[in-house]
């Protein structure tokens, strides 16, 4: 059997999702598989990593027991010799484990935007999902939006602020915006899950905003709201063959938008079932919406998915105007909120195969990788 | 043996015996058998745990009060004078070494003791109250006995019949002399219509219940292995259910018809029998079934009726032509025939189907027999699905019959062929494989051995259009 390190936590704004994603929606189903010997790899809030079978039970998140723990217990440490050794603590002394896949599983900041891919590719470790260089142009909005749309997908008109050249005068920023038309977004050009974002109608609205955002992120991003607004997701796994999820709509009223408090800590309206809490019960899977629009939708997603090299999981966000039926992009997740296994299971692949598949296209993508060459032999040094 | 032995020093030992005394609904045969039966003390309390009641706190008592006389008395042949050190050692190592024997038979002593001279009295009185009390009850009784299928057509009359007349039954499996009296003992005396299942679990128990609810109409659901560890054959078991017709003598009676060994004794009895054809005066002229139920048309010399019932499967066609036959016999008019009907749904962990992300799971896990397990395997066949998934542990209490019994389940599973069958790992999961490799199937087996932690995450191995049969349960006490 393979060993997988599910790496989780982190120091970022969205850690505590990422602890739930990683607890129900990687490390359960891949131990109920049986096909893998699963580690728990978390790292504190201070970027302290530790490993225990204690932290696969979200319990133990739950109850603050984790805090004593932390004080009593001596962190892991990674060796990077013949890809990537876990090495834990034991009660008489330490314990080696060769990893042979890692399942990231960090939302956010140093992590989800690449930081930890690049520790594993240098390690030479087969990991799940994308690769540094796509989760990094990813977990920026800005850059996400210039790199596709130098392969000609559209998104809304928008503008890059730096926070601290406004922050001294308004008046700069309103400058800048001046191409836009209100309604805006006013985002953290880096951040997910909803966090430091705000809808503004006007001025007043507008400078308070970018007073929030620049509290989460130097770079901000201000994007004009998309008229007859339809709002879509696309979550697409693979690496060369791609499988497309069912294009979900959060059902939403006007005046709100899909913010963090919707999306992770309401039930769902039909709460009788399960699956139908946080953002799932908020959503119509799949979108009801016309079959060319639906399609183009589809499109675009892929065509986004490929402009930024993603691989493993990614989800694609993505604006309609009803009336005009173009489909503008807006942001990419590379690692969706609980891996978006409710949208997986309706499209007919269950939390079990889902983690399995994503493992398997991790090994695919490193045994691809492992044939290019990436160092050789030279006479450079001996010039000198 | 070792291993079992050590794992009786573990501090839950105690409530793990209080625990099975109460899994075994206090009968001391059953306790002993899983005591000899059981290899460890230490993970008993798996699927559930100790339900807190008065008896269940008095025997801890007990318990704890002869662990502290055990001490004491440890103590006191430690300190005495009398005897040499080596013999004080051989005493003390034997009373460590034996308390566990000690403990676990000897709170049977107490429990025996209770039963004697204060269950059965009380029971006694509670039972005397309760014939007297359904002496001046005017209400029709009706009383349904077999080895399975006796929870369904309890709730099937009280569907059918509750659209027309006041009906109750006892809630839940009340099918003891206790259960029953002490929900007789609840009654109004408004009820048109009660109705009862007498529990079988050795000869006699169907003749003793019979004589308290004195019914005036008969159901006899069918006659199969169940509970055959206990009837020792198959004809003690038949016998026994057949009290219920002995008990009648000529009084109305319904037969499954659809079960041979039912139908073989009725012969011997003015009976009527039920099945999937028709029932009394009505005939099956059309039926049909999916996930959504059965849709069925019949009809008698006069009239016909379009029915539709939200059960799954058509086995129950037959319990449903029985339910309408009664219904009609006492009075009950068309359209409340067909909203009754109409009213019939699944029960919990009965054919139940759930809806999970999509896939639809059918939770028939208090089915503890074989013919519900065929007649389930069968509405899997006939089920449209991407996936087709089966889960079973197996039968508890088939006795010598239990290889023969697992290894046709195994061959019918393998003619069904599902796309992944799950089997709870236990006793019979070897005759269950053998089997399916006689029926030659090629599809994905798994065997679990934590089967709590499967059926609780059943959610992560679905997905949309798949369908999911779970049957049968695998209580502690048969581990």
């Amino acid at each position: 059997m393979k060993t997988v390190a599910v790496i989780f936590g982190g120091r970022s704004t969205e850690h505590d999702i990422s602890i739930m994603t990683a607890i129900s929606s990687v490390i359960k189903p891949l131990e109920l598989s049986k096909d893998y010997i699963v580690h728990a790899v978390y790292i504190n809030k201070a970027g302290e990593w530790f490993s225990d079978a204690k932290l696969k039970d979200i319990k133990f998140f739950q109850s603050g027991d984790i805090n004593d723990w932390m004080n009593k217990t001596k962190s892991v440490r990674v060796l990077f010799k013949d890809g990537l050794t876990l090495i834990k603590p034991t009660k008489f002394g330490e314990s080696k484990i060769s990893v042979d896949i890692v399942f990231p599983a960090m939302h956010g900041t140093h992590g989800e935007d690449g930081e930890l891919m690049g520790l594993l590719e240098m390690s030479g470790v087969a990991f799940v999902g994308c690769d540094m260089t796509s989760s990094a142009i990813a977990m920026d909005k800005v850059l996400a939006k210039q790199v596709t749309q130098s392969d000609g997908i559209i998104s809304t008109p928008w503008v890059t602020i730096n926070y601290s050249s406004v922050a001294k005068s308004s008046d700069l920023a309103l400058q800048k915006i001046d191409s836009l038309k209100y309604p805006m977004f006013v985002k953290p050009a880096h951040l997910g899950s909803s966090i430091g974002i705000s809808r503004v109608k006007d001025q007043e609205q507008l400078i308070n905003a970018i007073e929030v955002a620049g509290h989460y992120d130097e770079k901000i991003i201000v994007e004009q709201e998309v008229s007859n607004l339809i709002e879509v997701t696309l979550p697409i796994i693979g690496n060369d063959e791609l499988t497309l999820a069912l294009l979900e709509r959060p059902i939403l009223k006007d005046e709100n938008f899909f913010g963090f408090e919707t999306k992770y800590m309401q039930g769902g309206k039909k709460g009788k079932n399960s699956d139908s809490k946080g953002s799932q019960g908020y959503s119509e899977l799949p979108a009801n919406i016309p079959k060319d629009i639906y399609r183009n939708a589809e499109e675009v997603g892929v065509a986004v998915y490929r402009s930024l090299g993603c691989s493993g999981i990614a989800r694609i966000d993505m604006l309609i105007d009803s009336k005009t039926k173009k489909v503008y992009f807006n942001e990419v997740n590379p690692l969706p909120g609980g891996l978006y296994a409710h949208n997986w299971r309706m499209k007919g692949i269950s939390p079990v195969e889902l983690v399995t598949k994503l493992v398997d296209l991790a090994i695919d993508k490193k045994n691809k990788d492992d044939k290019y060459q990436t160092s050789f032999n030279t006479s450079y040094l001996k010039q000198f | 043996m070792i291993k079992k032995w050590i794992s009786a020093y573990r501090m839950s030992f105690i409530r793990t015996i209080v625990y099975m005394l109460q899994a075994s609904e206090y009968n001391l045969k059953d306790y002993f058998s899983w005591l000899i039966r059981v290899k460890s003390f230490k993970s008993v309390m798996y699927r559930k745990s100790l339900v807190p009641t008065t008896k269940t706190k008095l025997l801890l008592l007990i318990l704890w009060l002869m662990i502290a006389l055990g001490i004491l008395a440890a103590t006191a042949v430690g300190l005495s004078v009398q005897f040499s050190v080596i013999y004080k050692m051989f005493i003390l190592a034997a009373l460590f070494i034996l308390m566990p024997v000690l403990i676990s038979f000897g709170i049977t002593i107490p429990l025996w003791l209770g039963n004697i001279f204060i269950q059965k009295p009380r029971e006694k009185i509670i039972i005397s109250k309760a014939r007297s009390r359904l002496n001046d009850n005017k209400a029709i009784k009706i009383a349904i006995a077999g080895s399975f299928g006796k929870t369904t057509m309890r709730e099937i009359l009280l569907s059918v019949l509750g659209a027309g007349k006041s009906v109750v039954a006892p809630p839940g499996s009340y099918n003891t002399p206790m259960g029953v009296s002490k929900f007789i003992n609840t009654l109004s005396g408004s009820e048109d219509i009660i109705i009862f299942e007498l529990g079988e679990y050795y000869p006699g128990d169907v003749k003793f219940l019979a004589e308290i609810v004195k019914p005036d109409i008969g159901v006899i659901t069918g006659v199969n292995e169940a509970h055959l560890s206990k009837f020792k054959n198959i004809e003690n078991t038949q016998a026994t259910i057949f009290e219920l017709a002995d008990y009648l003598n000529g009084s109305k009676l319904y037969v499954n018809g659809e079960n041979e060994l039912a139908k073989q004794k009725s012969k011997f009895y003015d009976s009527v029998l039920y099945s999937s054809k028709g029932c009394g005066q009505w005939i099956v002229n059309s039926s049909s079934t999916s996930l959504s139920g059965i849709d069925f048309v019949v009809s008698n010399k006069v009239k016909s009726l379009n029915l539709h019932s939200n059960l799954l499967g058509s086995h129950l066609l037959g319990s449903l032509l029985c339910a309408i036959e009664i219904a009609h016999q006492l009075g009950l008019k068309d359209d409340e025939i067909i909203k009754g009907v109409a009213n019939t749904d699944s029960f919990e962990h009965r054919m139940q189907p759930k809806n999970i992300g999509g896939a639809i799971v059918i939770d028939d896990t208090y089915n503890g027999n074989f013919d519900g397990v065929i007649a389930g395997l069968n509405l899997l066949k006939s089920l449209k699905a991407k996936r087709k998934i089966y889960v079973t542990p197996g039968l508890v209490e088939q006795g010598s019959k239990s290889r023969e019994v697992h290894n046709k389940i195994g061959q019918k599973i393998g003619e069904v062929n599902p796309d992944i069958v799950v089997l709870m790992k236990n006793s019979v999961t070897g005759y269950i494989v053998e089997g399916l490799k006689k029926a030659q199937y090629e599809g994905s087996l798994r065997i679990e051995d934590d089967p709590k932690n499967f059926y609780e995450n059943i959610n992560m191995f679905v997905s949309k259009d798949d369908v999911v049969l779970m049957q049968n349960d695998w209580p502690d006490s048969y581990n």
